[in-house]
């Protein structure tokens, strides 16, 4: 009899491991089923709204729009047709389709939606606002990580189809603030957390470093300073806020400021470093660059001109925003920005809200506030005129770009308001060529955030 | 249950109100172009139903539970295999559920008697080699089928209730232990290891991998008894030993696999829906968009599809029936295979042969459902009773009548001759 029940075990056991794969089978299929929907070519879409309820993207296709109505935010939340694949609408196409597996695909009057984060009017603001100029403007509430304005020029309005792609200009189907561009003076934020990490406040701020205009360097290379006619002697507040080159160079050479200590606090910054592999930053499923440079001796040219921001250095001006939200928490550690605010299914329910992340420290507590102080300083000394009725912690820079022919003009910062906590990057292209400034952009973006 | 005749009947109206139901379904959302369509599905499900409730009282058994459950999983496969594409009677699955029906009776009445059964050891045996020989000189080149032109013949999947049979009719042998150096072997296991490598070069050769994990549950499962017996107790150690060798092998089978095999093994379905990973999308798709309670009969669309009666059958039911129907479909087959945990074989052979049966039919549903909906790689076997193709049936069915045979076992003894030296040595004594 005991034989006999053994064969009763091994039975039951076949039958159980049966049933235990039939269970995994139906909750794969109850989770993934409107991934299988999307792929067979029958959807219902809903719609993409902003933080005031305005419709970004009308899923049914239905609903007319003013011409041009969606162009500023056009590039970054994209539609269903297939062009753009890094938007909000391409990432997140599966929460956005009216289909469950209890209910099927309801064709009429489904609820899926996604409410993002993004304020259209503020968008629409700051996309005027840059006139006939190029560039991007991010900016986001560093307490929270919504991000409100993410605008990129030139754009499109995705109503209108894609007629005449081949005629678009470069870059209009791509949101800049997700990719690489160099930072220029802007870069001096990250060359001045690592020497804060390596030094500490005390010595670097007891050094002082001479600016003739030009500095010739231990490789006998010049690093020349915007001022031609130089700075002279200053310390690093004074440094920071003329962003005098030849400063930098002599810090990076500076026998207390390691090239390891750099590196080092570049890659906790998110940098990659020489060849290191690239992580790409995820954004509800939108992927952003992450920032990359070559630093390869301390006495090099290429390092010292990397660490100033130019050259081979590269980082997304989403990056640059989210380095001012670790400065602007006092903290150190960035808080991570997100479009989506919370989605509906079809039935109107919440399916996933917005919760506010942080990382880990890219530098200490102690550095973050050391450069805020220094930024704040450097937005009441130099910026309260042109960025008026605001508190703000400010660094600038000039980004050469196509081997020197054009400039871009960088502007990094946040407002010190505990109500409005706004960290931004504005950039505009080839500022020679253009009638705007970062300055006056910022303006815009906080007059219509504040709005 | 033979003896009340009114839970017979009971059960017998069950079933017909069952297939009522379904047939009602049909004609009320089935698509179909002419209603005769329809009536004759009713008439031939119906007919069958009665045919057979009537024909099963001329047999005297314990239990006629599987009977039932045989029936009523075979006449709702012709239901849905009917209703692919448009409601019309699948007469070629008809037919060969009927071969079942047939192949169950003669694998009951074969294998009632363990005495009996064990006399015929030899014969399964020859009837593996010729199957084997069959394979290798009747066949195309490299192939597991026989093209005859009227129909196609699967001799390996014949192999699999001999090998069922020789791995329960061997447990007895291991009593009967010979010293070879200094090892005690028993001559049956190292033939039946003989028989299962041999199985497993043949199905590499052939180039057809989807029944090796069939075949080798089925050897599993007996080697499992063998090794047990006569200790009464589960040898830890060496069923341990036993697991940890079958997954090597399986590691090493699986990185020196042919590169078809390689190809399914890491196919990513999603990234080539129009290429290798064609039919699983389309499967998991009509799956999505059948939901719970399906499109209707014959309302679905993975009809188009390769193989939609038999190696993504459990999508194209889904589809059309819904998940809920599908999953009721699944777990009557589960039941009638757990039907032995009801009403326990009475015999340590009719235990064993069960249990072979029972690992050999869920790992081939395992083998079919999971490998369309992707969650193993995807290999071309059937859902017994489900799936249309002939051989796959038959064997089935016969299958089922040797479970069933475990349900109703006779134990006369067999006569004497009357010239006999030695009655055989009671193995069936406890």
């Amino acid at each position: 009899m005991k034989s006999i029940r053994r064969g009763q075990k091994i039975i039951t056991l076949f039958i159980l491991l049966f049933i235990a794969g039939m269970c995994v089978l139906v909750w794969k299929i109850r989770r993934e089923s409107s991934f299988y929907i999307m792929n067979s070519g029958t959807q219902a879409l809903g719609n993409v709204y902003d933080r005031n309820g305005d419709v970004l993207f009308n899923g049914s296709g239905t609903m007319k729009f003013e011409d041009d109505y969606l162009i500023d935010v056009g590039n970054i939340i994209g539609d269903d047709k297939g062009q753009m694949t890094n938007t909000l609408v391409a990432c997140n196409i599966e929460k956005l389709n009216n289909y469950s597996f209890d209910s099927g695909l309801v064709t009429e009057g489904g609820k899926a939606a996604i409410y993002s984060t993004l304020d259209h009017y503020a968008n629409r603001a700051v996309y005027d606002a840059y006139g006939n100029s190029k560039g991007c403007t991010v900016a986001y509430d560093y307490k929270t990580g919504e991000i409100l304005v993410c605008t990129s020029l030139p754009s499109l309005d995705v109503t209108k189809g894609y007629e005449g792609i081949a005629d678009f200009e470069t870059g209009t189907l791509i949101s800049k603030t997700l990719y690489g561009t160099v930072p220029g003076s802007t870069q001096k934020v990250s060359t001045l957390a690592a020497a804060l990490e390596v030094m500490g406040a005390d010595t670097l701020f007891s050094k002082s470093f001479s600016c003739s205009g030009s500095y010739i360097n231990r490789s006998g290379d010049a690093i020349n300073c915007h001022k031609s006619s130089g700075h002279g002697k200053q310390n690093i507040q004074e440094a920071f806020e003329n962003s005098c080159n030849p400063f930098f160079a002599q810090l990076v050479e500076d026998d207390d400021l390691p090239l390891d200590g750099i590196k080092n606090t570049y890659r906790n910054m998110g940098y990659a470093v020489n060849n290191d592999k690239k992580i790409k930053i995820d954004i509800d499923g939108i992927t952003c660059e992450t920032a990359s440079t070559t630093l390869e001796n301390s006495y090099d040219f290429n390092t010292q001109w990397g660490c100033i921001g130019q050259g081979s250095t590269l980082v997304s001006p989403m990056q640059l925003m989210m380095w001012q939200s670790a400065i602007a928490n006092g903290t150190g550690k960035m808080t991570m920005p997100c479009l989506i605010d919370h989605v509906t299914d079809v039935h109107g329910k919440i399916t996933d809200r917005m919760t506010t992340c942080y990382s880990d420290n890219i530098f200490s507590a102690n550095t973050a506030e050391t450069i805020r102080q220094i930024m704040l300083t450097n937005g009441s000394d130099r910026y309260s005129g042109s960025i008026s009725g605001y508190t703000v912690g400010v660094k600038s820079g000039t980004a050469q770009v196509d081997n020197g022919k054009k400039d871009n003009s960088l502007l990094v910062g946040f407002v010190d308001d505990s109500r409005h906590p706004i960290a931004f990057c504005i950039l505009i292209e080839d500022k020679a060529s253009s009638s705007v400034t970062t300055e006056k952009i910022a303006n815009v973006l906080l007059d219509a955030l504040y709005a | 249950m033979y003896k009340n005749g009114l839970t017979y009947v009971g059960a017998s109206l069950f079933i017909i109100a069952a297939h009522g139901a379904m047939l009602l379904n049909v004609l009320v959302n089935g698509a179909y172009s002419d209603i005769k369509d329809v009536f004759i599905l009713i008439g031939a499900v119906l007919g069958l139903d009665i045919v057979y409730f009537i024909s099963m009282l001329f047999y005297k058994q314990m239990s006629f539970a599987i009977d039932f459950l045989l029936i009523f999983i075979l006449n709702m496969s012709v239901v849905f295999q009917s209703c692919f594409g448009g409601v019309h009677l699948s007469l070629k699955h008809y037919l060969t559920c009927i071969a079942a029906l047939v192949a169950c009776r003669a694998g009951h009445l074969l294998c009632r008697s363990h005495k009996w059964i064990q006399e015929q050891k030899k014969y399964f045996y020859i009837g593996i080699g010729i199957l084997i020989l069959c394979i290798l000189t009747l066949t195309g080149s490299r192939s597991m089928w026989i093209d005859l032109g009227f129909m196609t013949i699967q001799p390996s999947e014949f192999i699999k209730p001999l090998l069922v049979l020789a791995c329960s009719t061997s447990v007895i042998e291991q009593q009967r232990k010979h010293r070879i150096l200094c090892f005690n072997v028993v001559y049956e296991n190292l033939i039946l290891f003989g028989i299962i490598v041999l199985i497993c070069g043949l199905q590499w050769w052939c180039r057809d991998l989807g029944s090796l994990p069939t075949f080798v549950a089925i050897y599993a499962c007996g080697l499992l008894f063998r090794i047990c017996y006569p200790k009464a107790k589960f040898s830890k150690k060496t069923v341990v030993f036993g697991i940890i060798a079958l997954l090597i092998i399986a590691v090493i089978a699986a990185k020196f696999a042919p590169g078809y095999v390689q190809e399914r093994l890491h196919a990513d379905i999603w990234s080539d829906k129009t290429g290798t990973g064609y039919q699983q999308s389309k499967a998991l798709i009509a799956i999505a968009e059948g939901g719970w309670f399906g499109k209707g009969p014959g309302h679905g669309s993975l009809y188009k599809v390769f193989a939609y009666e038999s190696d993504i059958v459990f999508s194209t039911i889904s589809e059309e029936w819904g998940l809920l129907y599908a999953l009721m479909m699944i777990f009557s087959i589960l039941l009638m295979l757990a039907m032995p945990l009801i009403n326990p074989a009475r015999s340590y052979f009719h235990s064993s042969m069960a249990a072979c049966i029972c690992a050999a039919f869920t790992v081939q549903m395992a083998l079919n459902i999971f490998g369309s909906c992707n969650l193993i790689p995807f290999t071309g076997v059937t859902i017994p009773f489900i799936s249309q193709g002939g051989s796959s049936m038959v064997t089935s069915g016969f299958m089922i009548g040797m479970l069933s045979a475990a349900q109703s076992p006779v134990f006369k003894k067999t006569k004497p001759k009357k010239s006999a030296d030695t009655p055989k040595a009671g193995g069936g004594k406890k």
